[in-house]
């Protein structure tokens, strides 16, 4: 769990200046010092980035009233604004899990 | 070892493939990475914060003191500057600020430039906007602000204010729009200022019926000409009232001797965009008004779609206090009030787009004949980037007329005389419009109105006019001098007795000041009666809201800012008033089916207003549209090329007064059908269609749901605009049909201390983010009007403004 927390913790600190992307590197660096096992490593990337994104988008659609996020909705052809939260949460995950995950394999390949 | 490897080297493929992906738009969809993440993508643009007081610092030399910004809680700003440069530039700031990506598109779709960040399916449309001269009519404005001190650095304190709130913008915080499209804002120039306005042309002063007109009268005749389409059912009343004595002799060019036939060509493009025609405005005059003090309304109609074409502000500087609404792009006040005066507008709809038949001398279109010689033409080089492909390289000839909007290309080697179209249009003249703005925001009296009148050309504007002692209408605009029905049908270009020869001199515009009856008004009907000697147009919006507000207002007395309110929400239809009894008169109800009869009895019930509640209007206006379309589809199929169909009122007019016309008799049966048959005929078709769109007889074909009003977002972006359920209707004071209707609906009581209540359909910001893009639609829907917030001096800690924004 602690590899989630330092993940998100570093991940939000660079968004405030990086792009988007800019969330694999300590997803790569941590999962290379921290990651135990492949299941875990995708695991508490994906809980890190996933939970970061999902906190932060929380706060702003319960401060924007769902202003937003139910046009996007419409935009997508969704029929929930609470699916555009989900689908964030999950391309956030996503991309948080397999850049840890393929941190951790870094760590693998290279130590032996 | 092995395994180590190949696991390292499949999860790096897959996360370089998933980052690739996310980095990249799907399709139409913008790319997912940017877009969906929490800190820069769309998410930063939900607005969660409405009330904190701001501070920018945009270091511009151009400022010379700092400026306040006060926001009330409808989100309108009202500026206090130090100097009229400072306040244009807090004007561009700001509304750059709500509006950015709006003003940015309008002018790239006025210059042709879609295709820039919408892709290659633009390409048609922007060749078009390239072919019309659209760039040319911007360039030509341009050039008349230039010679005016004052007018250019008005425009370019907006710029600079534009450009400095583009400067300090992180990508983050772009508008949605430019996430979803996946572009940047550029750098904003004064000369999309001028294309903003001859947008506005387009717009308003962009119909013309020459091809169809020339056509018609090919395929008809002279008589058909005569009979119908020139038909005067004498309804009409117009703006300036018949009494009005023309004290003038009109030097009129000679019209020419010769009947010029023009070859028709199917090619030139069929253009008949959308008619404008809604608008609303009058003034009564303080005999007629309960205070003693006149009051001016006004509800421009265009196309409502969100962001909203107007954003309402107010400027205050030492020279000025003006409020009202302006146009994001252009500085200035376009409709509004000041603390002496008030103003707005309706659209005149005169023709000042004519075409002309072209004999070039040969295929290279260099020369063309003129007034008996060879002429030389102009090129001029469109370079059409386009988002994704290969910038597209088009060359336009220009004759003096104007464009030759279709050249050979699609046709090569057809002759080696080609005839083709150059097209005159007011829009290539050079104009100051912001100058006719800078002055009507700071006149005092009527004087001061007519004298920034003479700076205001084109689009030609009903502007209506009210100060505490004199009410006013002039039907302003730049009008070429024409000899009767010049420009009607398509025109010999080599004929000089064909080109526009000066132009109408101002004091024979058409105007009234103060006249007897205490009212003036417009709703964009014929101008004048037949007695005003110049020729402006055969063709100008229907009479029926016209004659409604003149009668409503003569009758009036005591008149309250409410009642006027009332009035711009009248759905009373004098078109169905006018015709429905006959239709009903001839329908036969001894064969009817149950709901059919059902249906008969809302008509015979109904009060001919357009309610949204009602079924009666939906029957009616099906109804009509079938035995309009079974008077003439038949004559009309035959031909396949775009013809002038006669006007709504003139077939009503025959239809209550002309009984027996052998156009009634379908040509394509055998036997010999009547105008009972028609309407009877009609009347069932109409009932199925209903049935067929709506379903059954019930409360699904109320009209709120049948005249289906959409106020769509600019860029057509799903989920971004807004469905209403409406009263009012094309021929009602309260004209809204489909996306169209009251713009922008506003009441003001002069007098020692001006009060305004105004609305429109839409929000002040521009973004589908904030709780203020579309939060005064639905009160607009209701028909309530908020009370405007005049500042007279800058708001104290103790009023409730919002928030403020102090740029230094």
């Amino acid at each position: 769990m602690l590899l989630a927390l330092l993940i998100a913790i570093t991940a939000w600190i660079l968004s405030l200046f990086m792009p988007w992307w800019s969330l694999a590197i300590p997803c790569v660096l941590f999962g290379a010092w921290k990651g135990e096992k492949g299941s875990s490593s995708f695991l508490y990337g994906f809980i890190g980035i996933g939970a970061l994104w999902l906190i932060q988008v929380l706060i702003i659609d319960m401060q924007n009233q769902q202003v937003l996020s139910s046009r996007i909705a419409d935009l997508f052809s969704l029929p929930h604004s609470s699916l555009v939260i989900l689908i964030t949460v999950i391309i956030g995950g996503l991309a948080g899990g397999f850049s840890t995950l393929t941190g951790y394999f870094a760590k693998e390949f290279f130590s032996n | 070892m092995r395994k180590n490897t190949l696991y390292f080297g499949l999860s790096s493929i897959i996360t370089l493939i998933l980052f690739w992906v996310l980095s990249t738009p799907l399709g139409p969809a913008p790319p997912l990475g940017p877009f969906m993440n929490p800190n820069a993508g769309f998410w930063a643009n939900a607005e969660t914060d409405y009330n904190n007081d701001l501070e920018f610092q945009v270091n511009d030399e151009a400022l010379s003191d700092s400026i306040r910004v006060y926001f009330d809680d409808k989100q309108i700003p009202h500026i206090f500057a130090a100097n009229d440069n400072d306040l244009y530039f807090a004007q561009g700031y700001i509304t750059a600020r709500d509006r950015l990506w709006q003003m940015e598109l309008q002018t790239h779709a006025a210059a042709g430039r879609l295709s820039e960040i919408l892709g290659p399916q633009m390409l048609d449309y922007d060749r078009y906007r390239r072919r019309i001269g659209m760039g040319y009519a911007a360039e030509q404005a341009l050039e008349g602000m230039l010679l005016d001190e004052q007018t250019f650095s008005a425009i370019e304190s907006y710029a600079a204010g534009v450009n400095a709130w583009i400067d300090q913008l992180d990508p983050a915080e772009y508008p949605i729009e430019y996430k979803i499209l996946d572009y940047a804002p550029e750098e904003w120039t004064p000369v999309k200022s001028a294309l903003l306005l001859k947008y506005m042309t387009y717009m308003l002063a962009g119909n013309n019926g020459d091809l169809r007109m020339s056509n018609t009268k090919a395929f008809f005749g002279d008589s058909f000409i005569k009979n119908i389409l020139d038909l005067d059912p004498n309804w009409n009343d117009p703006t300036i009232p018949s009494s009005k004595e023309w004290d003038f002799e009109a030097d009129l060019p000679p019209k020419p001797n010769d009947s010029f036939i023009p070859s028709i060509v199917e090619d030139i493009l069929p253009f008949q965009p959308d008619p404008a025609n809604g608008s609303n405005n009058w003034a009564v005059s303080g005999s007629k008004t309960a205070s003693g003090y006149p009051i001016l309304a006004n509800d421009p109609h265009l196309n409502m779609t969100l962001p909203s074409i107007w954003y309402a502000a107010q400027l205050n500087s030492p020279s000025q206090n003006v409020m009202g609404v302006s146009l994001p792009g252009v500085p200035t006040i376009i409709v509004g009030f000041n603390e002496d005066i008030a103003w707005g507008t309706t659209n005149v709809g005169a023709d000042v787009w004519d075409w002309y038949e072209i004999e070039f001398r040969d295929s290279t279109l260099s020369e063309y004949k003129h007034d008996g010689v060879w002429k030389e033409t102009e090129k001029r080089i469109e370079k059409i980037n386009i988002k994704g492909g290969e910038t597209v390289i088009d060359t336009v000839i220009y004759t003096h007329h104007g464009p030759v909007v279709q050249d050979s290309e699609n046709e090569v080697g057809s002759s080696n005389v080609p005839k083709y179209h150059a097209m005159r249009w007011i829009a290539y003249e050079p104009s100051n419009e912001t100058r006719y703005f800078l002055e009507i925001n700071k006149a005092k009296n009527y004087k001061d109105y007519r004298n920034a009148l003479q700076h205001y050309d084109n689009p030609a504007q009903n502007w209506v006019f009210a100060d505490s002692s004199d009410i006013a209408i002039t039907v302003t605009g730049q009008y070429p001098k024409k000899w009767n029905e010049q420009g009607r049908y398509i025109s010999d270009g080599s004929n000089a007795a064909y080109d526009w020869q000066g132009w109408i001199p101002f004091e024979q515009i058409p105007y009234i000041k103060n006249p007897e009856r205490g009212f003036v008004s417009s709703a964009n009907q014929d101008p004048t009666d037949s007695s005003y000697p110049h020729y402006l147009d055969d063709d100008f919006g229907p009479f029926e809201r016209g004659r409604r507000i003149n009668e409503q207002l003569a009758s009036m007395d005591n008149i309250t800012a409410q009642d006027m309110q009332n009035l711009q929400l009248d759905t009373y239809s004098y078109h169905a008033a006018k015709v429905l009894p006959t239709m009903m008169e001839m329908l036969n109800t001894d064969t009817l089916s149950e709901w059919h009869q059902q249906a008969y009895e809302e008509l015979q019930n109904w009060n001919y207003e357009n309610n949204g509640d009602l079924i009666a209007p939906s029957i009616f206006k099906y109804w009509w549209d079938e035995l309009y379309s079974a008077i003439w589809s038949d004559e009309y199929q035959y031909a396949d090329i775009p013809l002038d169909w006669p006007a709504r009122d003139q077939v009503a007019w025959l239809v209550v007064n002309q009984p027996d016309l052998k156009w009634y008799d379908n040509i394509t049966t055998d036997s010999k059908e009547t105008l009972q048959d028609l309407v009877n005929n009609s009347s069932h078709k109409a009932m199925s269609k209903l049935t067929k769109e709506f379903g059954s007889y019930g409360d699904n074909w109320k009209w709120g749901y049948v005249n289906e009003t959409t106020i769509g977002h600019l860029g057509q972006i799903p989920g971004f605009g807004k469905p209403l359920f409406t009263d009012g209707g094309a021929e009602s004071i309260n004209a809204i049909r489909d996306s169209h209707g009251p713009s922008w609906r506003m009441v003001v009581e002069l007098g020692p201390e001006i009060k305004a209540r105004a609305i429109y359909p839409g929000g002040q910001s521009g973004n589908p983010g904030s709780k203020y893009y579309a939060n005064m639609a639905v009160d607009w829907n209701n028909g309530k009007l908020y009370p405007l917030w005049f500042m007279k001096n800058e708001p104290v800690a103790s009023d409730s403004t919002n928030y403020s924004i102090i740029i230094k």
